[in-house]
């Protein structure tokens, strides 16, 4: 009644045709109802519950009920899983399996239905162990258990090597016959349970004894299901296996198994024979070493006498006997050479005073009275001295000349001095 | 096979390359080859000494 009064107000004749009451169409409604399941508490989840109406389609998908009977009011919830997820299906599964899934939660259209779009399903008990193990590895992440850096290096020649496994089965039996066969040494075992609830605990404790007390440590355990494996992702032993001073390899299960002690371990073995053999060397590999060893340093000494003979014989030419003399008689030259230089400088200078001397008598031949004489020269001689001077004649005076061959009495005219004439001889 | 075989073959590779380093004496290189037989004689004598034993640490809680 009251909405024929508000036609009247606003007659719908006029706004109809542009406004009337919203009318989605369906696919609208569909789309927003997506829109809202598309919250973030629906994705990616993983959900518990028993496994009902499973059906294998034809086409490989699987389609069933995840149901829960919780205090009488059940709850249902639908379930695909597309063939492309069923690697990820355990064998076996089947209605009244307690199962966890992992997916996320979606509409489909056309049959205006909600379901669970599956794409992991696992068995509830061994799946939450999974989901567990996923948990500690992430704790284990952050505390820096698994780094790089905190990788040791095994020693090279480890004189004890310590085994943590179970005292009975083949695990230890493997790591002695491949020690035994490689390099006999001390292995010193820290026996433990290796399955079983507890076993975590009882690992943990035989990796502590042990640790410090050898050079290195195998932490073994022969191949399993994961549930047996499981003590072995446990974060007692994790860290118990990080904690250690001793270098640590692990050989857990088969090669496709991979625990988190083998994660912390320093190295991973794939198998526990595998692990025997990192841990020594080969006996007959350093006895092969040695040999080639043993050769290189014959060898070596051979080169060096070879290069001491040869630097012999250089020295030897050097100091040959001929040089010496050669030396020596170099060193005999030269006195001989200088015995002779000093000869002929007397020699010489004899020669030369020789000829002086002669000179000198030459000279003083030509200078003796006779040879003046000789020449033609005359000498005045006065009273029987020989007259030098004007001077000391005086006309009158009667002197003798002697000439070359004799002399002759005469008289004295006049005299003439130099500067001063008359006088004639 | 223990931290002295790592020793032995350590001081032995440094014996073989003074010698063939053609800068060593040769009486320091004698007494080398010599000290260099020796530790081969002993490294030998270890590896052929060495033999297996177990021993056991016990459970103690």
């Amino acid at each position: 009644m009251d909405w024929f009064g508000c036609g009247e107000e606003t007659p719908p004749q006029e706004k109809a045709p542009a406004k009337g009451p919203a009318v989605l169409r369906v696919s609208e409604v569909s789309a927003i109802i997506a829109g809202l399941l598309d919250d973030r508490r629906l994705q990616d989840i993983w959900v518990r519950g028993e496994v009902t109406n499973y059906k294998l389609h034809s086409r490989g998908h699987h389609y069933f009920s995840l149901s829960e009977q919780e205090s009488g009011e059940p709850a249902v919830i639908q379930c695909v899983m597309w063939r492309s997820s069923s690697r990820n299906l355990p064998s076996g599964i089947g209605n009244g399996m307690e199962v966890i899934v992992f997916g996320h939660v979606g509409t489909y259209a056309p049959q205006g239905k909600y379901q669970f779009y599956v794409r992991e399903i696992r068995p509830a008990g061994a799946g939450e162990k999974h989901l567990l193990v996923e948990k500690w590895k992430k704790e284990l992440l952050a505390e820096g258990v698994f780094s790089e850096e905190r990788k040791r290096t095994l020693p090279a020649f480890p004189a004890r090597v310590g085994v943590v496994t179970s005292e009975t089965g083949a695990v230890l039996q493997d790591i002695r016959n491949v020690i035994g066969r490689r390099y006999p040494l001390e292995i010193v075992l820290s026996p433990t349970q290796v399955q079983g609830d507890l076993a975590h605990r009882e690992i943990a404790a035989a990796i502590r004894r042990i640790d410090g007390r050898v050079d290195i440590l195998i932490v073994a355990r022969g191949g399993g299901s994961f549930e047996d494996l499981f003590p072995f992702n446990h974060p007692d032993v994790v860290r118990a296996i990080a904690a250690c001073r001793t270098p640590v390899v692990s050989a857990i299960g088969h090669e496709t198994d991979v625990t988190l002690a083998d994660l912390a371990a320093d190295l991973r073995a794939p198998t526990p024979s595998a692990a025997a053999e990192c841990v020594v060397p080969d006996r007959e590999l350093l006895r092969e070493e040695l040999r080639v060893i043993r050769g290189r340093l014959g060898k070596a000494l051979t080169v060096r006498l070879g290069h001491a003979r040869d630097e012999l014989r250089e020295i030897r030419d050097r100091m040959h006997p001929g040089r010496f003399l050669r030396r020596i008689a170099e060193r005999r030259q030269q006195p001989a050479d200088l015995a002779d230089r000093m000869a002929r400088a007397i020699q010489a200078r004899l020669e030369k005073e020789r000829l002086l001397l002669t000179s000198l008598g030459d000279s003083l031949a030509a200078r003796s009275p006779p040879a003046i004489l000789a020449r033609g020269y005359c000498i005045a001689e006065k009273d029987g001295a020989v007259v030098k001077s004007a001077g000391q004649l005086h006309p009158s005076d009667r002197i003798r000349l002697r000439l070359r061959d004799g002399s002759a009495g005469v008289r004295v005219e006049d005299v003439a001095q130099e500067g001063t004439h008359d006088t004639d001889v | 096979m223990t931290q002295t075989y790592e020793e032995l073959i350590t001081e032995l590779k440094d014996v073989v390359r003074k010698i063939e380093d053609g800068e060593t004496g040769l009486d320091e290189s004698i007494l080398l080859y010599e000290r260099g037989a020796a530790l081969v004689k002993q490294c030998e004598e270890l590896l052929a000494a060495a033999e297996m034993k177990i021993t056991r640490i016990s459970g103690d809680p």
